[in-house]
């Protein structure tokens, strides 16, 4: 017999009206994170053993990929056709197109490589917005700190620096691109407080910010002259020189008839995203189709230094029914607009608007302790009352959330009479690829842009941190890779980065039949021939 | 991802892309083709309804209709297709190349000269999986009313559908998103950032740690 | 061949607008028989089985009895469709520009047989020549006793109007020329109500093909029996064959209904160009199925090419020799007809704009099996889910193309 309670009696004993006892004292951070969020639990973590962060701690999952064979060879490569461009963009999310956009503006020829469609990405589910800090109130001083303290201190104070400093001239160049946000009656962009800040900072475009982004970013990039788009062509693999030491290419494998292409060229961006879709430690995601860290597994291979792969980000309150939008998001944006987490026994047990990581660990405390709802088709939760939000500002719900009346309304179910169950859904990748302010990975020749990158969150990402960092990394890298030197090119294109991985696994006794990266979840890939 | 339980079991059976293939009914048309094993499935992206990849043809008795595959649930009989991603886009535009707000409409005339051509035959509207008022939209815009045609396409996920249900060749999504850039580009002048960014440039953010690292 | 163009296309009616010539060889003879006994000339169309020659091959006196039977409302229309537009099919336009008085009297007959008093002349305008002949026969019409006779035959004065249709391919789909007719754009409309029923306007409705109502002054004036023996095989009467392609001769033949598939190519085509093998023949304008070589013997009549699982059609027969690349040509007219859909039904527009593209994709190198496997769904899903047929053309045509053909397709696959 579950504990808790099932979600007919929560519903039926739930009332948007009932008296709310005071917030019970909170126990100390950091012992709640190591009793409660998922990157402490037993067995999660383990060591790499080869590769430029050997000895570092690392989730198991990743590692098993990081530490795997190519999924190519030399012989592949004979008669494949290769095409030449200044810049290679891997990725079409919004750090891809940013790159892409700045690097043409810069006078380069760019190459867009994407696994899926243009534009399909994480970036375009994004809701809650994009931090800039420009109330009167704000600093970007603040926002550093902001930045600095909910990531535990782990991030490099240089790149913080970096994307604070960018935030204004940000959401000035989205305007110019053609993106709107919302606006208060005197016309100033309308701000929300998000969890863990200081001051409100993020600015949106309702709850369709990444939506609005996104389609803004890929009609700018499919309308620009200088950028070539190539959909459904995941990169497989790196190329380096014939020391193994630059990266000067890439492997492109055609998603539809696993043809392959390569590209030559002077500066490859890294621009792929996260990887919730290795599903670590079993958690449902928010991410999309193609996020399988297959960046991660590239740079890694090719000898780039990463950092945090341990630390990852649970998103509070991914739905938990029905069963086909488990681990999709609920916005942070719900919660800064004042809506409160109950457990089964309709008791508030967290400020809603702390990180994160404490949120996360705080829900999953109240249900590992027997407070926590069960649908029928498996899972458990706790409410997110939006209802007592629509009773307190009403019709609030309709004009701020639209998207969310949309996607429940498909599921018949309706926020503004009844509390939406959630539970944490595995969201970001806290860590990544080591870069400094140009977004210049320990490679020469590549560059890391987005999510696949590190370093700027530390071990926790607050709200809105995300849309700034793929625009004001995405543009650094684009426009230093457009500027980077102009040689004669390489000499040889090469697989040599592959072979010093492959004699480093075989020296280290890891087992080769793994292959990486892993472009597709294995559930969707089933079936699939060619 | 796909196998939790059914209330009230059963099961159905349903074509998709050609294959035959038993799903359960809570199922989406992307998961029961993935539980059904149909090969080459690849236009599948965020699974939410927002990235407008999953574009289907969908065939129910006589009628046919287009949906959003991770949108749309198995039933009994009905035989669903995937379709090819949309083509590539038709109108040639930089936001930078407009410099007089004045303009606006006669350079649409010249970018988008379909757009006046409606011959309402209300293809877009029934193709729209978000329920948005297409024909209207497209209408405000060639009356040169773009902030209004803007709203009306907020929630255009940009799946095409419309386009490829145009006989004039419109390109209603793009239109929409044409209208909410230009509305942007020339009208969105907010004071708190602006006088931000004049702050900035008298004195540019400095901190410690960049100091540092440049 | 003393058969060949023996009767709509015999010199005597080639005569252009000229109505003195016309009058010299008999013409308006049979609207003065139908004058005198209107209720002859139906009997006389339902004994010589006069069959739809705009492509339905549908028995006419049907329609007319269903017209016929109707009480105006107030008016009642004759509508004469002369919209001519798919690939192939260049008889119509032929018949206007060089016997346009045997048209307008075969419009009146058959206005006088189902009692319409509104006759349009619906004409598509990018046939300029045929247009133009067609106003200045009017012009002269209007000069002759003939219009006052019908009018005095029906009881009431009859109208004649010619009016250009939009050009757009739809607009020849029958509800779709009512449309246009009534000032709209012309989308087909739903069926039933049928147009005998809700016409123009309203009003009870006949609409037959220029060809189809060609035909009506030689049968009142000749009988039924002779228009029968006019045929060689099944069916009766004569049949215009627009001949294209690869052939020596191109050209509108004039032929007895049921001249087989060879005897058009080699007798009267002239045989293949370059004397290479025949490859494939589309009928009936290209949105029917494809012959082969096999079935250079079919009578071209309307059921012995549905016994062969094909249609007649318009008549038209486009050649296509060895060395045509079949997936070209299907994506050619695949993209005319994706062209041509309206845009009122999902799967006709989207259906078709898909087919289209995947072919264009698969001939031009970038095909992958993938896209061949949903064309072939397509072909599955899409037939008799549009409101008109046009949606059904495409889905046999590639079904066909597919059926003899598969091995091409699959050799232009990436």
């Amino acid at each position: 017999m579950k504990r808790g309670l099932s979600l007919q009696a929560a519903l039926a004993a739930y009332r948007p009206d009932a008296e709310l006892a005071p917030l019970p004292e909170q126990i100390d951070p950091d012992r709640l994170l190591s009793f409660f969020h998922p990157d402490h639990l037993r067995d999660s973590v383990t060591t790499l053993t080869v590769g430029p962060n050997a000895g570092a701690h690392c989730q198991r999952e990743l590692a098993d990929l990081l530490q795997a064979e190519a999924v190519i060879d030399e012989v592949d490569l004979a008669g494949v056709p290769v095409t030449d461009t200044d810049v290679l963009v891997i990725g079409g999310g919004g750090a891809g197109c940013a790159a892409a956009l700045a690097a043409a503006e810069h006078g380069a020829r760019v190459l867009l490589a994407t696994k899926l469609r243009l534009g399909d990405s994480n970036t375009v589910m994004a809701e809650g917005g994009i931090q800039a800090a420009i109330e009167p109130g704000d600093s970007a001083q603040k926002h550093m700190q902001d930045t600095l303290r909910a990531g535990h201190h782990a991030g490099d104070p240089a790149l913080v620096a970096a994307m604070v400093g960018d935030g204004p001239e940000v959401i000035h160049w989205l305007i110019r691109q053609g993106m709107q946000f919302d606006q208060t009656d005197s016309g100033d962009l309308h701000t929300r407080r998000a969890g863990g800040t200081s001051a409100p900072r993020i600015v949106h475009c309702r709850d369709y910010t990444g939506l609005e982004m996104m389609r803004v970013l890929r009609e700018a990039v499919a309308q620009h002259r200088g950028i070539e788009v190539w959909d459904q062509h995941p990169a497989v693999e790196l190329l380096s020189n014939e020391r193994g030491q630059k990266c000067v290419g890439a492997v492109l494998s055609s998603l539809a008839d696993r043809s392959l292409r390569i590209v030559r060229t002077r500066s490859v961006i890294l621009a792929t995203g996260g990887l919730g879709r290795l599903h670590l430690n079993g958690f449902p995601t928010s991410n999309h189709l193609g996020a399988t860290g297959d960046g991660l597994v590239l740079a890694y291979r090719m000898g780039a230094r990463l950092c945090e792969l341990d630390s990852f980000q649970y998103h509070p309150t991914g739905l938990v029914n029905p069963p086909y939008l488990s681990g999709k998001l609920v916005t942070e944006g719900i919660r800064a607009a004042g809506a409160l987490l109950l457990n089964a026994q309709g008791q508030r047990f967290v400020d809603e608007l702390q990180p994160r990581d404490i949120v996360c660990a705080a829900i999953i405390r109240e249900c590992r302790e027997g407070r926590g709802i069960h649908p029928d088709v498996g899972g458990v939760g706790v409410w997110l009352d939006t209802p007592r939000l629509e009773r307190s500002q009403p019709g609030l719900l309709e004009r701020q959330f639209p998207k969310l009346l949309a996607r429940t309304r498909v599921a018949g179910i309706d926020p503004r009479s009844e509390p939406i169950l959630v539970y944490p859904t595995l969201h970001y990748q806290n860590g990544g690829a080591v870069i400094d302010v140009d977004g210049a990975t320990t490679v020469p020749g590549l560059y890391a842009a987005g999510e696949v990158a590190g370093g700027i969150h530390g071990r926790n990402r607050i709200m809105g941190n995300a849309l700034l960092e793929i625009i004001g990394f995405g543009r650094r890298a684009g426009i230093a890779a457009a500027l980077s030197g102009h040689d004669r090119g390489p000499k040889k294109i090469t697989l040599e980065h592959v072979n010093r991985a492959r004699r480093a696994l075989a020296l280290a006794g890891l087992p080769l039949a793994r292959r990486a990266p892993q472009v597709l979840p294995p559930y969707a890939a089933m079936g699939k021939d060619s | 991802m796909t196998d939790s339980a059914t209330p009230g079991g059963g099961t159905v059976e349903l074509v998709i892309d050609g294959v035959a293939v038993r799903a359960e009914p809570h199922m989406t048309i992307v998961e029961a083709a993935w539980a059904g094993g149909v090969p080459r499935v690849t236009g599948v992206g965020c699974l939410e309804g927002v990235c407008g990849s999953c574009r289907i043809l969908l065939r129910h008795g006589p009628d046919v209709s287009v949906a959003l595959a991770c949108e749309t649930f198995a039933e009994q009989g009905i035989e669903a297709l995937f379709l090819p991603a949309p083509t590539a886009v038709r109108h040639q535009y930089e936001l930078t190349d407009f410099t007089d707000g004045w303009d606006i409409q006669a350079r649409f005339k010249e970018i988008f000269p379909e757009a006046s051509r409606c011959r309402h035959c209300h293809g877009c509207v029934r193709s729209c999986p978000k329920g948005i008022v297409v024909e209207e939209g497209i209408a405000l815009a060639a009356a040169g009313r773009f902030r209004e045609a803007g709203e009306a396409f907020l929630e255009c996920v940009m799946c095409e559908l419309c386009d490829t249900a145009c006989p004039e060749q419109i390109a209603p999504a793009h239109v929409g998103l044409f209208c909410r850039r230009i509305t942007a580009f020339f009208h969105l002048r907010p004071p708190n950032l602006i006088h931000r960014l004049e702050e900035l440039r008298q004195e540019p953010f400095s901190s410690a740690g960049e100091k540092e690292s440049s | 061949m003393s058969r060949l163009n023996a009767n709509l296309l015999h010199p005597c009616q080639r005569v252009g607008d000229n109505l003195a010539r016309w009058r010299e060889a008999g013409g308006g003879e049979a609207l003065r028989l139908g004058a005198a006994n209107p209720a002859a000339i139906l009997a006389a169309v339902k004994d010589a089985d006069l069959r739809g020659l705009g492509g339905s091959g549908f028995p006419v006196w049907r329609k007319w009895e269903a017209v016929a039977s109707e009480a105006p409302r107030p008016d009642k229309y004759l509508v004469c469709n002369g919209n001519e537009d798919e690939p192939g099919t260049f008889k119509d336009r032929l018949l206007l520009e060089e016997t346009p008085h045997q048209v307008i009297e075969g419009a009146l007959l058959a206005a006088l047989a189902v009692g319409a008093n509104r006759v349009v002349l619906y004409v598509n305008p990018d046939l300029t020549r045929s247009l133009a002949a067609l106003q200045a026969a009017l012009a002269r019409w209007h000069n002759t006793e003939f219009l006052q006779l019908a009018g005095d035959a029906l009881g009431q004065a009859i109208t004649v109007e010619l009016v250009p249709s939009s050009g757009h391919y739809i607009g020849g789909e029958e509800t779709a020329a009512l449309e246009w007719i009534e000032g709209k754009f012309p989308f087909p409309r739903g069926k039933p109500p049928y147009p005998a029923q809700y016409g123009v306007h309203g009003c009870p409705t006949l609409i037959n093909n220029v060809e189809t109502l060609a035909n009506i002054p030689a049968i009142v004036r000749h009988g039924a029996d002779w228009f029968r023996a006019q045929s060689t095989g099944r069916g009766t009467g004569s049949k215009l064959y627009s001949l294209s392609g690869d052939v020596l001769h191109p050209g509108v033949y004039e032929l007895p209904m049921g001249t087989t598939l060879g005897d058009l190519i080699f007798v009267h085509g002239g045989g293949l160009l370059s004397g290479k093998p025949l490859k494939a023949v589309f009928t009936g304008g290209p949105s029917n199925t494809l012959l082969t070589p096999a079935d250079l013997d079919v009578s071209l009549d309307f059921d012995s090419l549905r016994e062969r699982g094909a249609a007649l059609g318009t008549g038209a027969m486009i050649v296509v020799s060895e060395g045509t690349g079949m997936v070209k040509r299907v994506a050619e007219y695949a993209r005319f007809f994706a062209h041509s859909s309206c845009g009122q039904c999902i799967s006709c527009k989207t259906g078709t704009a898909t087919i289209s593209r995947l072919l264009d994709r698969i001939d031009t190198g970038r095909g992958t099996a993938a896209d061949l496997a949903t064309l072939e769904s397509l072909c599955r899903m899409l037939p008799g889910t549009g409101r008109c047929h046009l949606v059904n053309g495409v889905a046999q045509l590639l079904d066909s193309s597919f059926r003899h053909f598969r091995q091409e397709y699959r050799q232009a696959l990436k």
